[in-house]
């Protein structure tokens, strides 16, 4: 018993511990959470972690993920110096190296490209986290390169996409103040803890609840009407939501009348999609969705939740979530309070009701003045309404075409080769560039291949800036020094800024200069950031009215909330550019492509969330790990499993036309029948390696990760 | 502090692991080690998708009042912790003859690499300290609780009027219910 005792007491604030307490966030995962940390420190080592009480938006709590985060700071895997590859690529051998030879080696080598090839020949890419972003984007602007990419090529850009084409600008849903909720494929309780919150306090005061899923989660589980749609055909489901507001003339006449363009053809278009047909195309039956549409179409505020990739990971993705987003024009719910309400981002995507220069800060330079950006021919719409980046699942294609202009070097910050489509291709490529760094907390498979690997340092060994929506705000201070010979990313990129020799008055000044002055309109300093630890409320929120549009209009080509793009008019006769939301079957399906389903019948939807993992970066932590023993597996309807004789555990083999893959079969009635759901990622069992590199959506390039063909058998 | 103990409400719990994990951090568990956890998540599924009902769950030693783990102890390893009335192991006294898990009607008792029985001590030092036991202090949906019995039962009083005030509306509540405290959450 006294051990027991003894343990313990060394994990708690209590006196005589010795302990302290210090604040920072968790940015395990990044979907504009980061909850609060309360780290007990003991004799510069942290022994517990537990959530901060005062956080606002994670008020004391964890998920599994963040709860695991001592695990994830002390593991093994660390990696402890920067790395010199010794052995042929892949192959795991490297050497330590001192940090001014690494940060000399690839200075050295980026000038020697920008002087033979230009600037644009080397790639600045960004995995996970999201934090350094702006300083790596004004880093690969500065040095002159178009090519800063990231992981947002699969995440969110896409849905941004189609909510820009749709309004120009998104409206997030006011959880605070709906009166009905439609969540359209997003499970905030393993994504979001803080807004399943809000949806349970919701229910408390009795907001309906529509949600709109493949599987069955602990959200559908809480909703009034649960649409189970078949994945990959969001978009039929939306337009025979749309069919029958437009039939029983539910639509908001005002808003329509008023405020938008290309209603007529729309409602024409919306015409075919009766909720018969829709229950032929989606699988939901017919009154369920006349329910719903009566039920979203006649509350008012009714607010609708996207999620940031499920609906967009098809090939017809974008499409599909545009008619989604047009029901928020359609019932005039959008920009009003309990509606969709747009707050503009303030900093890293995340609404703070400040102003800043984030965009100022990261945009050195005009696109104009740059090489085109890598896909710009193949994905124009992605140049035409987004801002930020490349389209990265082109990076393939141009780096073994060399058009229009050959690639030599690629630094990635936490870069997973997993994340492609084709994903051993995706590597095969990488391993064609002259130079390739990537910079790790861990040594990673992508790291594997690396010429140079430099090691980063975790959340709590750093400081970062992070506004939440409530008007929080927070620029964290390291709760130890970096471990090992780590740094923190945004150290690596200043370093590196200035062994360059950029002309940079920003990137030289440092990187709390540069926050200062990003955020210098807000009128909140560095200097004063620090004094709160664990963040602060901002002293002067910007206050918003509702219909911001009355006044702005709206940032499309027509001025008004559009059903009909006049983006996408200008490539009229392209497929898949329909300027109508029009619904085409996902590319591999049995509607598109009957003969490949007839040998593969099965659905293969990938990277639907658990809740213990987010990507990859919890893979290697036990304590997570544990809540899975059975992974990697595959999740089967116990129906579908039955069928073909298969156990609980046993060993399965998925396979596409391209490739296969053997993991465990997990069964369960979270999947649907003819789905088979498989979590991404895994070194022993890549799922990405079934899908060819070019299974993307023609309008966003985004793969169809959630919606292809395969088979499955026993082994 | 002897009459609170840990209640998990199911309509609350998604079976996100967290309570798992933070337990894992509290007493220093590594799987890898095959020291096993103290609290473990089920999922219980019934029907079929897309009506299927599926239910997490949450569960740990239970820290009877009437403990028959204690009871079956040969060596007087098991005790209750006298100010959190936590059942708890000595480990220096256990000779690790699972009479205990013979007895546990919950399969609580579970052993480590030594064969010495390995269960959840209620975190009687956070208690002790005033605190919350770790996997109740991290819930993230608030479905773990660390709460007497009454006020446990007075919780799920006011969340069933609650419930029927959403159905039938206020007027039935205030016939039938008036004399029941609920505080609006």
């Amino acid at each position: 018993m006294k051990d027991v005792k003894k343990l313990s007491r060394e994990r708690m604030l209590v006196s005589g511990t010795g302990i302290e307490i210090r604040k920072s966030i968790c940015t395990i995962c990044d979907p504009q959470t980061q909850c609060g940390l309360d780290l007990h420190v003991k004799d510069g080592k942290i022994v517990k972690v537990e959530g901060s009480k005062e956080h606002p938006y994670s008020v004391g709590t964890l998920c599994s993920k963040g709860a695991a985060t001592r695990q994830y700071i002390y593991s093994e895997d660390r990696l402890k110096t920067p790395l010199k590859r010794t052995g042929p690529r892949g192959s795991g051998k490297f050497e330590p190296i001192s940090w001014d030879e690494a940060l000399d080696t690839i200075a050295v080598k980026f000038n020697e490209i920008k002087l033979q090839n230009g600037p644009e020949s080397v790639i600045f890419f960004s995995g996970y986290t999201k934090y350094f972003r702006p300083y790596l984007k004004r880093l690969a602007h500065s040095f002159g390169s178009p090519n800063y990419l990231t992981e947002s090529s699969t995440c969110h850009r896409a849905t941004a996409m189609a909510q820009k084409l749709t309004f120009g600008q998104p409206g997030g849903p006011d959880l605070k103040n709906t009166r009905c909720l439609l969540v359209w494929s997003a499970n905030p309780f393993y994504t979001n803890p803080g807004n399943a919150r809000a949806i349970l306090k919701g229910r408390e005061r009795g907001m309906k609840l529509i949600v709109v899923d493949p599987r069955e989660t602990p959200t559908t589980a809480l909703a009034d009407i649960h649409l189970p749609v078949r994945p990959g055909t969001d978009g039929a489901l939306a337009l025979s939501m749309a069919n029958v507001i437009i039939h029983e003339k539910l639509y908001d006449r005002d808003f329509v009348g008023n405020h938008s363009y290309g209603f007529e053809d729309y409602s024409e278009y919306v015409q075919h999609f009766t909720p018969e047909k829709g229950e032929e195309l989606t699988g939901v039956p017919a009154d369920k969705i006349t329910q719903a549409a009566r039920m979203y179409a006649s509350i008012k505020p009714a607010a609708i939740m996207p999620s940031a990739s499920p609906v967009v990971h098809h090939t017809n993705g974008v499409q599909n979530y545009r008619a989604v987003f047009d029901l928020i024009g359609l019932t005039g719910n959008y920009d009003i309070i309990g509606g969709n309400f747009v707050v503009p981002a303030s900093f890293l995507h995340a609404p703070g009701l400040i102003l800043t220069r984030e965009h100022e800060f990261i945009q050195t330079r005009p696109w104009s003045e740059m090489a085109p950006r890598v896909g710009a021919d193949r994905f124009p719409v992605w140049v035409d309404v987004l801002d930020e980046e490349a389209q990265a699942m082109h990076l393939p294609f141009q780096i073994r075409s060399g058009e229009p202009y050959p690639l030599k070097a690629l630094i990635g910050f936490g870069m997973n080769y997993r994340m492609w489509p084709d994903s051993k291709g995706l590597l095969e490529s990488v391993e064609k560039l002259d130079f390739f760094v990537n910079v790790d907390i861990f040594m990673t498979d992508t790291c594997k291949s690396a010429d140079i690997v430099l090691p980063a340092c975790t959340s709590v060994e750093r400081s970062e800036l992070r506004c939440y929506p409530m008007g929080y705000i927070i620029f964290t201070q390291p709760a130890i020094p970096p471990l090992y010979e780590s740094r923190s990313d945004v150290e690596i990129i200043y370093e590196l800024a200035g062994r360059l020799g950029l002309d940079d008055p920003l990137l030289k000044a440092g990187y709390e200069a540069s926050v200062d002055w990003i955020l210098a309109p807000s009128g909140i300093s560095v200097a004063e950031l620090k004094k709160y630890p664990g963040g602060m409320f901002v002293p002067n929120p910007i206050k918003l009215p509702e219909k911001k549009y009355l006044k702005a209009g709206f940032k499309t080509p027509s001025g008004r909330m559009e059903f009909k793009s006049k983006v996408l008019e200008r490539y009229a006769g392209r497929p898949g550019f329909e300027a109508l939301p029009v619904y085409t079957p996902p590319k591999h399906s049995k509607e598109s492509t009957p003969e490949l389903a007839q040998d593969y019948p099965f659905i293969l939807n990938t990277g639907s969330r658990l809740p213990m993992f987010v990507h990859t970066r919890t893979y290697r932590l036990s304590w997570t790990n544990s809540l899975r023993p059975n992974h990697p597996a595959a999740d089967i309807n116990p129906a579908d499993a039955a069928r073909l004789g298969i156990q609980q555990d046993e060993a399965v083999r998925i396979s596409t036309p391209k490739d296969a893959i053997v993991v465990k079969a997990n069964l369960t009635q979270m999947v649907q029948p003819g789905v088979v759901h498989m979590y991404h990622g895994h070194s022993e069992a890549d799922v990405n390696m079934l899908f060819e590199g070019d299974y993307l959506d023609p309008l966003s390039g985004y793969p169809g990760f959630k919606s292809a063909l395969c088979r499955i058998e026993k082994v | 502090m002897k009459d609170r103990a840990i209640y998990l409400d199911m309509e609350l719990c998604v079976g996100c692991g967290a309570c798992a994990v933070a337990c894992m951090d509290q007493n220093d568990i590594y799987p890898e080690k095959d020291q096993p956890a103290f609290r473990r998540i089920y999922r219980v599924e019934q029907g079929e998708f897309p009506d299927a009902s599926i239910q997490y769950i949450s569960v740990a030693c239970m820290h009877c009042e009437d403990s028959p783990c204690l009871v079956g102890c040969p060596t007087g390893a098991i005790t209750k912790d006298e100010c959190t009335g936590a059942v708890i192991v000595n480990k220096e006294l256990c000779i690790g003859c699972h009479s205990c898990a013979l007895a546990c009607p919950f399969g609580g008792p579970r052993y480590d690499q030594d064969e010495k029985m390995h269960k959840c001590n209620l975190c009687t030092d956070r208690v002790e300290a005033g605190l919350e036991p770790a996997c109740v202090r991290v819930c993230p949906m608030g479905a773990l609780t660390f709460e007497s019995a009454n006020k446990v039962q007075g919780m799920k009083e006011s969340k069933f009027v609650g419930n029927m005030v959403k159905r039938f509306g206020h007027r039935l509540a205030y016939m039938h219910f008036g004399g029941v405290g609920f505080s609006e959450k």
